[in-house]
C-alpha cells in the first residue's frame, strides 16, 4: 500500500511474469541503468528500492522481485499483499509468456488489492525480428483489463531516458514509469492507517 | 493431483538437502541451509505455505481440519525393486488432528467477508519483543517482509472470576489502580531483586539470588518473599506462562524452577520497551502467524532455495548398496536425490528403513506426551470493551476444579488484517492428557468468554459464571475446537521437525530447530552475519 505523509510516498511494486521474461533486467535498468546480457535466473536479488520525484512529491518504490518462487508457481500471498502497483512482464518473442502474463493478471485481480495499478510490459522489444506477440493484441488486452501497456527493452532502454541522463540523475524512468506514478496518484491508493511496529 | 504427471520436471534433480513441509521450523532450516550455501529443494503438498503453522482463509482451515483428522487407512509399505541401484519405499502418514468440531452460526455473514479472514492453525501464538524468533527475524533480515503490531493488554482471570490487568512495567505498576500501595511496594521490591540478580554489573553475592533458591520451585520462592496471592498468580501464569498448577506438589517436573521463572521474567521485562513503537511485551504479525513461514521461505528463495508447492512426496529411496537414504519419489513420479532429508512430522518412515533417530532436547519435550487442545472463535464482540488485541490467561483450576493446565486466550482484531474491521478472532489453547480433558477446558473458556461479552464492564464487576447468557449466539459467528498431537524434532539422515507446541511463543520450537541445523551441519554457523550484508542489492540509500 502506498503511504503518504510529507509528500513522501512509499509504494510496494511487485514484478510478475514468466521465468526469463526479463523481470529482473527491467528492474536493474530502472534502478541502476544497466543491462546484463545473460542475466542468470534470479537468486540473491529480491528487494530493490528506487526513489522518484514527481511534481512536488517523492515516491519511494519498494520493488519486489519473485526470487524464483514463480518458477513452479509457488509465490506466497505475502508477495501480493499491500502492493500498490504491479508490472506484469512478458517476452514479445514468446507467445507462451504472453498467455501466462494474462494468468498473472487474473491472479492479481483475484488476490491483490483492488486499487492496485497494473502495467503490462512487453519486454525485449529490441528483438523485433523474432516477434511472436503483436503489439496491437497486447494493447487491446491491456485496454480491456484497465492496464497500462508498453513495450520495453531493458537492453536498448527504448522508452527509458537517455542513459547519460540516467547516470546524471541516477533515476530515470521514461513515460512508462511516469504513467505508473500518475496512475498511483489518480487512484488515491489508500493511506495506511495502522500503527505498525517496524524495525 | 491428477495432472501431476504433467508437472514440469524439477531441475536439477540432486540437492544437498530436501525439506518437506513449509512450517516455520522447516522454513527456517531451508533459509539457514541456503544461507550456508547448500542447495535446497523445499516442497509442500499443499497449495499454500505454512504447513501446521499456516494462516488460512476460513473455508481452507475447515477443510484442512476435516481432512487432516480423517482416519487414514493403513496401507502396508510397498518396496518396489524397479531400479538399478535403489529401492523405493512408500511413505505413510499419520493423522495429527482429532476431535474436530466446527460450528458456523452465521454462514452468510462469513461468506460475504470470506476473503478477509486469515486464521492461524496453531494459535494462540505471539512473539515477545526480545524473544529468539524476533532475534532471528532481525538477524536474517526477513523483517523487511513483515509488519507487526503490539498486543494492547494482558489479563489474568483470578480465583474470584474477575479480569485482573497484568502490569507490564514499573510505570504500569504505579498507575494500576487495582493494586494497593503495599502490593505495589511488594511488587517493586520483587522486580528490583530480579533486576539486581540479572544485572551483570552487580557481582556481589548479596545481590544475587542464592543457588539454593534458584533450584527450588518458583512458587516456593515467591511464597518465601511473601508476595500476595494475586501477584503470585500474575507472575506465575501471566508473565512466566506456567502451564500446570504451581502450588500442586504432585506435578513434579512440571513445576517451574526459580531459575526458569527468573529467565521468563527477564524475557518479559526486556521485551517491554525494546522497540520504540511497541507498547507492551507482545507482538503479532499483520496477516497472521503464517507470514513468518512465508518470510523465511522468501529469504531461502533469495539465497537460491527452489520452491515447489502442491507436490507431495510419496516414497523414500533407499540405496541398495548401503541401505541408506538416497532420495525421495514425488507424486509426479520424478525421483530426486539428496544428502539429507527433513520431513514433516505427519510422516511415518516404514520399518524397512532402519533410521537411528535422536530426539532434540527442546524444553517442551517434557510435554511430549501431551496433546494441545485448541479453539477458535470469530465474534462480533471484544472480550474487553475498547481493547482490540489482548491476551487472557485462565490459570489452572480457575474455570473449574478439574482444569489441570492454564488456558490461554488471544484476541486479535480486524486492525491486524485477520478478519473484517468489526470482528475479532479469539484463539484458545491448553495442554491436556486426553482429548476429552482438553476439549472440556477449551469449552469452559469459550463459555466464560461469551459471558464476558454480555457483561458490560468486565473490568470492574465480577462475572457470575451461572448468568444465563441469552443472545450470546448472536455475538459468536463461528467456532472450532480440535485436538492436536505433540511431537518433538528428531535428527538422523532423515530428520523430523517438531509439531507446534502448547507454548505462547516459538522459543522452544526455535531451540529445537537451531539444534537440528547444528546437528545436520556441525561445521556451519547458523545464519552467519554476512547473510544480511548482501541482502538488498540496492537499499535506496545512494539514491
Amino acid at each position: 500500500m502506498a503511504t503518504s505523509g510529507n509528500k513522501n510516498i512509499n509504494a510496494k511494486l511487485v514484478l510478475l511474469g514468466d521465468v526469463g521474461a526479463g523481470k529482473s533486467s527491467l528492474v536493474l535498468r530502472f534502478v541502476k541503468g544497466q543491462f546484463v546480457e545473460f542475466q542468470e535466473s534470479t537468486i540473491g536479488a529480491a528487494f530493490f528500492s528506487q526513489t522518484l520525484a514527481v511534481n512536488d512529491a517523492t515516491v519511494k518504490f519498494e520493488i519486489w522481485d519473485t526470487a524464483g518462487q514463480e518458477r513452479y508457481h509457488s509465490l506466497a500471498p505475502m508477495y501480493y499483499r499491500g502492493a500498490a502497483a504491479a508490472i506484469i512482464v512478458y517476452d514479445i518473442t514468446n507467445q507462451g509468456s504472453f498467455d501466462r502474463a494474462k494468468k498473472w493478471v487474473q491472479e492479481l485481480q483475484a488476490q491483490g488489492n483492488p486499487n492496485m495499478v497494473m502495467a503490462l510490459a512487453g519486454n525485449k522489444s529490441d528483438l523485433l525480428d523474432s516477434r511472436k506477440v503483436a503489439a496491437e493484441d497486447a494493447q487491446t488486452y491491456a485496454q480491456e483489463n484497465g492496464l497500462f501497456f508498453m513495450e520495453t527493452s531493458a537492453k536498448s532502454a527504448a522508452n527509458q531516458r537517455d542513459c547519460r541522463e540516467c547516470n546524471q540523475y541516477r533515476i530515470q524512468p521514461g513515460w512508462f514509469w511516469t504513467d505508473l506514478l500518475k496512475g498511483l496518484q489518480a487512484r488515491h491508493v489508500a493511506r495506511r492507517t495502522w500503527f505498525l511496529v517496524q524495525f | 493431483m491428477s495432472d501431476l504427471s504433467q508437472h514440469p520436471l524439477i531441475d536439477p534433480s540432486t540437492f544437498d538437502l530436501i525439506v518437506v513441509g513449509t512450517g516455520l521450523p522447516q522454513s527456517i532450516l531451508a533459509a539457514a541451509a541456503s544461507a550456508s550455501g547448500k542447495t535446497v529443494l523445499h516442497l509442500d503438498p499443499n497449495p499454500y505455505y505454512g504447513g501446521h503453522f499456516a494462516t488460512l482463509p476460513l473455508h481452507d482451515l475447515t477443510s484442512f481440519l476435516n481432512s487432516a483428522s480423517a482416519p487414514l487407512l493403513p496401507s502396508p509399505p510397498l518396496a518396489s525393486y524397479d531400479n538399478q541401484d535403489y529401492v523405493s519405499v512408500d511413505l505413510q502418514t499419520r493423522s495429527l488432528y482429532s476431535d474436530v468440531e466446527i460450528s458456523s452460526y452465521a454462514p452468510e455473514v462469513l461468506q460475504e467477508h470470506a476473503r478477509k479472514f486469515n486464521i492461524d492453525l496453531a494459535g494462540p501464538r505471539v512473539l515477545f519483543c526480545a524473544d529468539k524468533c524476533i532475534d532471528a527475524v532481525l538477524k536474517v533480515g526477513v523483517n523487511q517482509y513483515l509488519e507487526f503490531k503490539s498486543i494492547d493488554a494482558s489479563y489474568l482471570w483470578d480465583q474470584n472470576g474477575k479480569l485482573v490487568n497484568v502490569p507490564g512495567s514499573r510505570a504500569a505498576i504505579f498507575k494500576d489502580k487495582s493494586l494497593s500501595l503495599t502490593e505495589k511496594n511488594q511488587l517493586m521490591r520483587f522486580f528490583k531483586l530480579v533486576q539486581k540478580h540479572l544485572d551483570p554489573a552487580e557481582d556481589g553475592e548479596s545481590s544475587k539470588i542464592s543457588q539454593e533458591d534458584l533450584d527450588t520451585p518458583f512458587s516456593d520462592f515467591l511464597n518465601k518473599l511473601r508476595l500476595p496471592q494475586k501477584m503470585k498468580s500474575i507472575i506465575l501464569y501471566a508473565i512466566s506462562m506456567a502451564d500446570s498448577d504451581q502450588n500442586d506438589n504432585d506435578i513434579g517436573q512440571n513445576r517451574l524452577l526459580t531459575k526458569e521463572g527468573i529467565a521468563r521474567l527477564a524475557l518479559y521485562h526486556t521485551s517491554i520497551g525494546r522497540f520504540q513503537n511497541a507498547q507492551g511485551a507482545l507482538l503479532y504479525p499483520i496477516y497472521g502467524q503464517g507470514e513468518l513461514s512465508q518470510a523465511f521461505c522468501r529469504r531461502a528463495a533469495v539465497k537460491g532455495c527452489l520452491y515447489v508447492l502442491r507436490m507431495p512426496v510419496v516414497a523414500l529411496l533407499k540405496d541398495k548398496s548401503n541401505e541408506q537414504y538416497k532420495g525421495v519419489r514425488l507424486a509426479s513420479g520424478q525421483d530426486i536425490f539428496s544428502q539429507q532429508l527433513v520431513l514433516d512430522p505427519c510422516f511415518i518412515v516404514p520399518q524397512l528403513f532402519k533410521l537411528s533417530l535422536e530426539s532434540l532436547q527442546d524444553v517442551s519435550s517434557r510435554d511430549v506426551n501431551r496433546k494441545v487442545a485448541r479453539g477458535i472463535c470469530i465474534t462480533k464482540h471484544s472480550i474487553v470493551s475498547d481493547v482490540k488485541n489482548c491476551l487472557l490467561v485462565y490459570p489452572p483450576k480457575t474455570l473449574f476444579p478439574e482444569q489441570v493446565s492454564s488456558v490461554r486466550v488471544l484476541q486479535i482484531g480486524g486492525n491486524l488484517a485477520v478478519c473484517p474491521e468489526d470482528m475479532f478472532v479469539i484463539y484458545i489453547s491448553t495442554l491436556c492428557d486426553s482429548a476429552n480433558q482438553g476439549k472440556e477446558m477449551v469449552r469452559a473458556a469459550m463459555n466464560s468468554i461469551t459471558l464476558l461479552f454480555v457483561s458490560d464492564c468486565p473490568d470492574s464487576s465480577s462475572v457470575d459464571q451461572d448468568t444465563n447468557a441469552e443472545g450470546k449466539d448472536l455475538d459468536l459467528l463461528w467456532s472450532a475446537l480440535y485436538v492436536q498431537e505433540s511431537s518433538v524434532g528428531q535428527f538422523g539422515t532423515v530428520s523430523f521437525t517438531p509439531m507446534p507446541d502448547g507454548s505462547l511463543n516459538y522459543d522452544d520450537l526455535l531451540n529445537a530447530t537451531f539444534e537440528l541445523f547444528q546437528k545436520m551441519y556441525p561445521n556451519e554457523e547458523l545464519f552467519p552475519e554476512t547473510t544480511t550484508a548482501g541482502d538488498h542489492q540496492d537499499d535506496g540509500e545512494e539514491s
